[in-house]
């Protein structure tokens, strides 16, 4: 938990204890917080008006809220909490992390193309298991559930082994 | 409305905590799957534990409200494969691409485009695989407490694991990088 005092990243417990505390405020004002779900909220919404017959069709539109409900909000909210927050920090942002870089190049196509791809892995995962790293890891977990705790095990490890793959000894060659 | 505002104003406050604790940050996320940097993945685990106790704090006065998801053996592992695939390569969970789109990321734009097409196709199979991966091996919505038999001694373990995963991991990473 040590970090340099330099940094303008918030150390480890201070975020936690912050975290938990928006955690159990969604506990006690809605119930479990998730991310993933959010994306089938959208997606109803789009296609109530793309496509109204075959949402009234689909298991898993109908056994979502739609864009009028606390998901959509919440992640409309993460956006913006990400804005204010990235706008009132000393780090500029990126489109290619550096890491990447090193390892791919500047090409923001290759980049964003993994970035897709990544994002349709996670997604589809997500929805299979019902929920993603808040709303299952991070919720369950929190509620002593057994599902989140196996699903944090194993997307950890898998997610290690992957950037193993990935990025191999990237960044390190000189160390 | 008041849960649309509350929903709101929860986002806003997750989404920027997360960005403070570099959650946000795809290659702060590499750096911590590959135990280069501990930070993120102790956050994570020290949040869990933290908010357990906070929710139990929570039931003991009656309030808020809880929904545990079933744990399928074939699903719920199969789905964290994939998730975890996904994630080692992009950097982003369903939850921070939003908050680092948000900040600015072009290539979170692009995760979170990725995500509603994954979750679109997740959406038109759901019939056929909920059925063949889901149901067969599912437990039902069992938890810690079922297994101890009891709620507190329950939180206790968690907190317990979580802590004790965070302080290895405090120990693992980081070890050998510059």
């Amino acid at each position: 938990m040590k970090q340099n005092n330099n940094s303008p990243y918030w150390s480890v417990m201070p975020a936690a204890v912050a975290l938990a505390g928006i955690i159990v405020f969604i506990f006690a004002t809605f119930g479990p917080p998730a991310s993933s779900s959010g994306f089938i909220t959208l997606l109803k919404g789009v296609l109530a008006h793309l496509a109204p017959g075959y949402i009234a069709t689909k298991q898993h539109y109908l056994m979502m809220p739609g864009p009028g409900s606390w998901l959509m909000a919440f992640v409309l909210g993460m956006a913006i909490g990400g804005f204010i927050a990235g706008r009132t920090f000393s780090v500029p942002v990126r489109d290619v992390p550096e890491l990447w870089e090193k390892r791919f190049g500047k090409s923001r196509v290759k980049r964003f193309l993994a970035a897709f791809i990544g994002g349709f892995l996670i997604l589809f995962g997500a929805r299979l298991a019902g929920g993603c790293t808040l709303g299952l890891f991070i919720s369950g977990s929190t509620q002593l559930a057994i599902s989140g705790l196996y699903f944090g095990v194993v997307i950890f490890a898998v997610a290690m082994l992957t950037a193993r793959l990935v990025y191999g000894r990237t960044g390190k060659e000189k160390s | 409305m008041t849960l649309i505002l509350l929903g709101l104003f929860s986002g806003i406050a997750f989404g920027f905590v997360i960005q403070r604790v570099g959650a946000t940050n795809a290659n702060k996320m590499a750096l911590a799957h590959l135990m280069r940097e501990a930070q993120i993945p102790q956050f994570m685990l020290l949040a869990v534990a933290f908010s357990a106790i906070g929710l139990f704090g929570l039931q003991a006065v009656g309030v808020g409200r809880t929904m545990v998801l079933p744990t399928s053996l074939v699903a719920t592992g199969l789905a964290a494969v994939i998730f975890g695939v996904g994630w080692g390569i992009s950097g982003y969970c369903p939850g921070t691409c939003w908050a680092a789109a948000g900040e600015g990321r072009m290539d979170a734009v692009f995760a979170l485009l990725g995500g509603l097409a994954g979750a679109a196709t997740f959406a038109q199979f759901h019939e056929t695989l909920i059925p063949a991966l889901y149901l067969p091996t599912s437990q039902g919505p069992i938890t810690l407490s079922d297994w101890l038999g009891s709620s507190w001694l329950a939180v206790v373990v968690l907190v317990a694991a979580m802590s004790g995963a965070a302080w290895l991991v405090g120990k693992l990473w980081g070890r050998d990088s510059a």
